[in-house]
């Protein structure tokens, strides 16, 4: 039975293109987590946040970026259930047959990071949405220089009496910000709620971007979230070391010379990958 | 030796199957496993019973007809050999087998173990051949073929299609069969007219009766009695492929 009607290979070469755009990407975001690894108070961390956040081109491939993340999803609860109901009664006595052990679950490996995927949306990405609220930080030149345009109107009496009391209480806060509130480079706000950030930067200011590095270091603190973060990590060498091999296989790439050279690739991959993610939180909780 | 038996019984397709224990006792450990379904079933008729139906036919590993999941495995324990080619010295003393029929939607039961594999023809049937031509006989050295390429293409010939890579396979995708089919063809230049097209009429016959779709798990190829290998289906995703994108031929469906 035909969940969705194209050929069956055609549907496993979809799969596996998605499940690859995901694959290149990963390493890009691994690149980035790693600069939580330094110690300069989130200064790299948050210049390569505001390049993803701000060029235009990594905005495309956003877009490409999450639909390849459901569609792969998608198509494989689709093509799971295509394939539970190829063999409508079950054998009595399970398969004894030896198969890779991260083959025969890839649905469940993959389960597992999908629904790490749904927790890390909801901390990060949905911020960057403005669905959740988070912590933000903001460019202390852009916000003195939108602060000098409104006093520039302040002395040719162009503001009524409320924006002039709402400048005045700007003026107050930032004088008496906090050194927490600012980072090592001096050039930003930052751990700033939204509350602050209308506090501190008027209520009209629209710069403000989602503080990453403060609520990344907020949940690298808890414990059972570094846990997690490392158990899903496992989770997703399994279904690398799949994955490229399979990849292969369904692009029809095997060959007595190159397909050893492919399976080192996946071992390296799916080993090099996930303890790139997973030596953060350890590094971060052996620091402390 | 002794063994006690649950096998699988069902009258006919609709019927409600069940599985029947049976005792067996002085089976010589160089007995096969059909002739020991023959000393059972003998004793069978015997007590005026309906004896246990299976298919078989060559018993020589070369016909394809038996097959049987025995304790987990289709072909039973041993490695490269169909049900006919199964020795009791594989098995130990008082252990107890299950055998279950093929279960897959395409191989509907017939009767206890036996099943119709007729999609397996029909799969041939829409272009696992080379059509016929007319003419004189050609003079065998006018085509030229590399020794390299003839091995493989009877390697993949070698596969008698039993259905056990169907039965093995957690989708019951029949990918390692067609595979192999499409290859045997495709390695050689009689097969290059229709390449093209017997893929992709292949495969779509394959998604029309119901089979899953592969995951590259290769449960196909490790219970294969012809020990064919997976490096087909990475052949037979190659040449859909370049079907697809590179011929103007596609299946009229």
């Amino acid at each position: 039975m035909k969940l969705i009607q194209f050929a069956s290979i055609t549907k496993k070469i979809a799969l596996a293109s998605f499940g690859l755009f995901l694959l290149l990407f990963l390493p890009v975001h691994l690149g980035i987590n790693l600069c939580l690894l330094r110690e300069d108070g989130g200064e790299w961390y948050r210049n390569a946040s505001h390049f993803m956040g701000t060029n235009y081109i990594v905005k495309v491939f956003e877009i490409v970026l999450m639909a390849c993340v459901l569609l792969h999803i998608v198509v494989a609860i689709l093509l799971t259930i295509e394939n539970f109901m190829a063999r409508p009664v079950r054998y009595k006595v399970k398969t004894k047959t030896k198969t890779p052990f991260m083959s025969r679950y890839m649905i469940w490996t993959g389960g597992i990071v999908a629904c790490f995927l749904v927790l890390h949306f909801i901390n990060f990405y949905f911020v960057k949405l403005d669905i959740v609220e988070g912590k933000y930080s903001a460019s202390i030149e852009k916000v003195d220089k939108i602060f000098q345009e409104k006093a520039m109107k302040l002395q040719s009496g162009e503001l009524n009496e409320k924006d002039q009391a709402a400048l005045m209480a700007q003026y107050q806060a930032i004088s008496q910000i906090t050194p927490e509130k600012m980072d090592n480079s001096k050039k930003n706000m930052v751990n700033l709620t939204k509350e602050e950030v209308e506090t501190y930067c008027g209520k009209d200011f629209k710069h403000a971007e989602p503080d990453f590095y403060t609520m990344s270091q907020e949940l690298f603190a808890k414990k059972s979230y570094s846990f997690i973060y490392i158990l899903v990590f496992l989770a997703l060498g399994f279904h690398l070391y799949h994955a490229i091999n399979s990849l292969a296989q369904t692009f029809g790439l095997s060959h007595k010379k190159y397909s050893p050279v492919i399976e080192w690739v996946s071992v390296i991959y799916a080993v090099v990958v996930p303890i790139g993610f997973a030596i953060i939180p350890l590094w971060i909780m052996l620091a402390k | 030796m002794d063994f006690t038996l649950k096998i699988w019984r069902q009258e006919n397709r609709k019927a409600k199957g069940r599985f029947e224990t049976y005792k067996i006792s002085n089976i010589s450990p160089d007995c096969s496993f059909l002739e020991m379904l023959d000393i059972l079933n003998e004793s069978l008729v015997n007590k005026l019973s309906h004896p246990v139906c299976f298919d078989n036919d060559c018993r020589e590993g070369i016909c394809g007809m038996c097959g049987m999941y025995i304790n987990g495995h289709p072909h039973g324990p041993d490695k490269g050999v169909t049900t006919c080619q199964l020795y009791m010295r594989k098995f130990t003393d008082g252990e107890t087998i299950t055998i279950e029929p093929w279960r897959a939607r395409p191989f509907p039961i017939i009767r206890d173990l036996i099943v119709d594999r007729t999609a397996l023809d029909k799969i041939i049937q829409e272009g696992g051949y080379v059509s016929a031509t007319t003419g004189g006989v050609p003079d065998g050295n006018a085509i030229l073929i590399s020794k390299h390429k003839a091995d493989e293409a009877m390697d993949s010939a070698s596969c008698i299609g039993c259905g056990a890579c169907v039965a093995a396979c957690k989708n019951a995708s029949a990918m390692l069969f067609v595979s192999a089919k499409v290859s045997q063809l495709a390695l050689l230049p009689q097969g290059k007219p229709e390449a093209a097209i017997r893929v992709q009429n292949m495969v779509a016959k394959m998604d029309d009766l119901g089979f899953g779709n592969c995951t590259n798990t290769y449960a196909c190829e490790a219970e294969c009695p012809k020990q064919i290998k997976r490096s087909n289906i990475a052949r037979m995703n190659r040449e859909f492929i370049c079907a697809k994108v590179g011929s103007e031929e596609s299946t009229k469906r």
